[in-house]
């Protein structure tokens, strides 16, 4: 296999005052994987997220996406934050809300027409929101809110996504229209990092994983790598998953 | 009216708009209180910046004291940062003191002139006509009157170029950044116009009108819409309102412009908190009232569909089996038979067709929370109104 590098993470070390929360990390993530970040709760997974997007700023180390630094490539690239990271009483409607992921292509002062309202419309349309297109978004419910988010990431059309954990609080419907999505954007030839926290469904939806725990413990293909020995080095205890083929 | 007031007027609408844009970010940033911080802090500019120009109204003062307010949000933001307390004592930490090095300095070197403490803090508006801006010998209107137009006149250019920015910035953050508007760029920027904003409508209207005009017509927009530009609308014209109403209180009962203005912002404030459609309190509690017979109408309702013997279905057998207190119950087989969705025999109730399909159709909404199905109930029933 010799596939382009999408992501490249060299000796990325990240400090909350002083104290280092991600510790010279080095990761290549090839192009056109699914690729699961899993870890414990503090063990980073947001901030390497947050630091290849150039939102927090390491210490140390750098990160290059396709071979240039981020600031240069930033229309390749699509974010979903965290759910519980904005205010949803905030007064805009669901469509407002996908535009958003169009304003990255204006650039500064232009503003959103006619094609970019085609756009977040179709979005919607591939996460089933179409309907609620005018709803205030207070008045969506949590897997609604978070379909919102992911019609948003698509609508930038990116070549990779990343995306913080987007099941968090949502229900088996939901979860299922977001993975058939993210694996059609594999087959797309998009490449899509996700912060993950069921370590149940890391073989089932993902071909790809980073163990994180505040260091980096392995990253490769799930068939290879995603075995008791490296859960139990990120997990800290003797972990035992039943997951036959 | 004679031109003086006249000009106060047009005056204290300026200072309201100027006020209202930048106080709609500040609520929906959750950043109120620094308004307010702002406010008090810049009076040490000010004074430094008299002592320099010997022009209350020049722009150099008004620099320099905006630079103040920059200064205090930096202030607390670091105070903030070290973890040791939180954004509100970091807040109270900071304005205090600065505001009292401006008290001092007053106090010491300009007890003669016209900055005193009182003006500071509640302005004085009726004397704004007096101090008139003369160019070659002509003159055109208050000085305050352009000082404040012209920041205005920033404001709004500022505010239609960067619309986008300042809104994504303030919704996510995280999306922001990642999209290269830089959350800190839109953060300053909004700082440094809520300053120079609060710095030229201060010697209008006092420290503690501009926090009021800032903040409670932003807040009052707030409870009345849910888009983002009918906010920042709403709140430009619940200042205006109140600038204008405020001053002809003030001139019947020979009051204070600032105390009136403040005074009907209060009042908007509780009328639209009392009476909003959707968020004010009456109708939160007409809704919820509703909501409780409208459920107990569902759970009944469904009771009826899941049974076809006639035991489950008569009437004292229903006030038992659901629960209800007698007046509940009559209220809710009320509400149903208007709506012709039973039928009542013999003391037997059943279920007409219509009732039928409302309860299939309720249902369904609720399991699929999808908007289609429940188009023709909205007008009828709370509960199906998001």
């Amino acid at each position: 296999m010799n596939k382009k590098i999408a992501v490249q993470v060299d000796d990325l070390t990240v400090a909350y005052n002083y104290k280092p929360v991600l510790w010279d990390i080095d990761l290549e993530i090839p192009e056109g994987v699914l690729m699961a970040i899993v870890g414990p709760n503090g063990a980073g997974k947001s901030t390497l997220i947050k630091s290849i997007l150039g939102i927090l700023k390491p210490i140390a180390g750098s990160v290059s996406v396709y071979g240039k630094p981020y600031k240069k490539q930033r229309h390749l690239v699509a974010y979903v934050p965290q759910k519980g990271s904005v205010d949803w009483d905030f007064p805009t409607t669901a469509l407002d809300v996908v535009m958003m992921g169009t304003y990255g292509s204006l650039g500064w002062i232009k503003r959103p027409g006619q094609k970019e309202k085609k756009l977040a419309l179709e979005a919607l349309e591939k996460v089933g929101m179409l309907a609620f297109k005018n709803r205030q978004i207070s008045q969506l419910s949590g897997g609604q809110q978070q379909r919102i988010f992911l019609a948003r990431a698509l609508v930038q059309n990116a070549a990779i996504y990343f995306m913080d954990e987007p099941f968090q609080g949502v229900d088996a419907t939901t979860e299922i229209a977001i993975i058939n999505i993210l694996k059609e954007l594999r087959k797309a030839g998009k490449t899509v990092i996700v912060v993950h926290h069921d370590l149940q469904t890391v073989p089932e939806y993902f071909d790809w994983v980073t163990f994180l725990n505040v260091k980096k413990i392995a990253t490769g293909p799930v068939k290879d790598i995603f075995n008791d020995d490296n859960l139990t080095k990120t997990y800290g205890i003797n972990y035992k998953v039943s997951i036959q083929e | 009216m004679n031109s003086a007031q006249l000009e106060i007027q047009i005056i204290a609408s300026l200072v309201a708009i100027a006020c209202a844009i930048p106080g709609t970010f500040l609520v929906l940033r959750k950043m109120a209180m620094i308004s307010d911080a702002i406010s008090h802090s810049i009076l040490p500019g000010i004074v430094i910046g008299f002592f320099i120009t010997q022009d209350l109204n020049s722009p150099f003062l008004i620099l320099l004291a905006a630079i103040t307010g920059i200064i205090t949000v930096i202030l607390v933001e670091h105070i903030q940062k070290t973890g040791l307390v939180k954004e509100d004592t970091a807040i109270g930490l900071v304005f205090p003191a600065l505001f009292s090095i401006g008290v001092i300095l007053i106090a010491k070197n300009a007890n003669d002139i016209h900055l005193d403490v009182d003006a500071v803090l509640l302005g004085e508006l009726a004397f704004a006509p007096f101090d008139r801006l003369i160019i070659s010998g002509i003159d055109i209107g208050p000085k305050s009157m352009w000082i404040i137009g012209s920041i205005l006149t920033i404001t709004i250019g500022l505010l239609i170029a960067f619309f986008k920015e300042l809104k994504v910035s303030t919704f996510d953050v995280g999306l922001s950044a990642s999209l290269g508007f830089s959350p800190a760029i839109m953060h300053y920027s909004l700082m440094t116009i809520s300053s120079i904003t609060t710095v030229g409508a201060f010697d209008a209207v006092g420290a503690i009108l501009v926090v009021a005009l800032m903040i409670a017509p932003a807040a009052t927009a707030y409870l009345l819409t849910t888009d983002l530009k009918k906010m920042l609308g709403l709140a430009i014209f619940f200042g205006v309102f109140s600038a204008i109403s405020g001053y002809w209180i003030a001139h019947w009962l020979d009051a204070s412009i600032a105390g009136s203005i403040t005074t009907m912002l209060g009042l908007i404030f509780l009328m639209v908190y009392l009476f909003a459609p959707n968020k004010g309190i009456i109708a939160v509690f007409y809704r919820e009232k509703q909501q409780r017979t409208e459920v107990s109408l569902l759970t009944f309702l469904l009771h009826l569909k899941n049974h076809n013997e006639e035991s489950e279905r008569h009437v004292n057998h229903l006030n038992e089996h659901i629960n209800w207190q007698k007046v509940r119950s009559r209220s809710v087989l009320d509400l149903a038979l208007k709506n012709n969705m039973i039928t009542i025999k013999n003391n037997i109730v059943s279920l007409t067709k219509k009732g039928d399909d409302f309860t299939t159709q309720a249902i369904d909404y609720i399991i699929t929370n999808e908007n289609a199905q429940i188009e023709d109930m909205k007008e009828d029933f709370f509960l199906f109104r998001g």
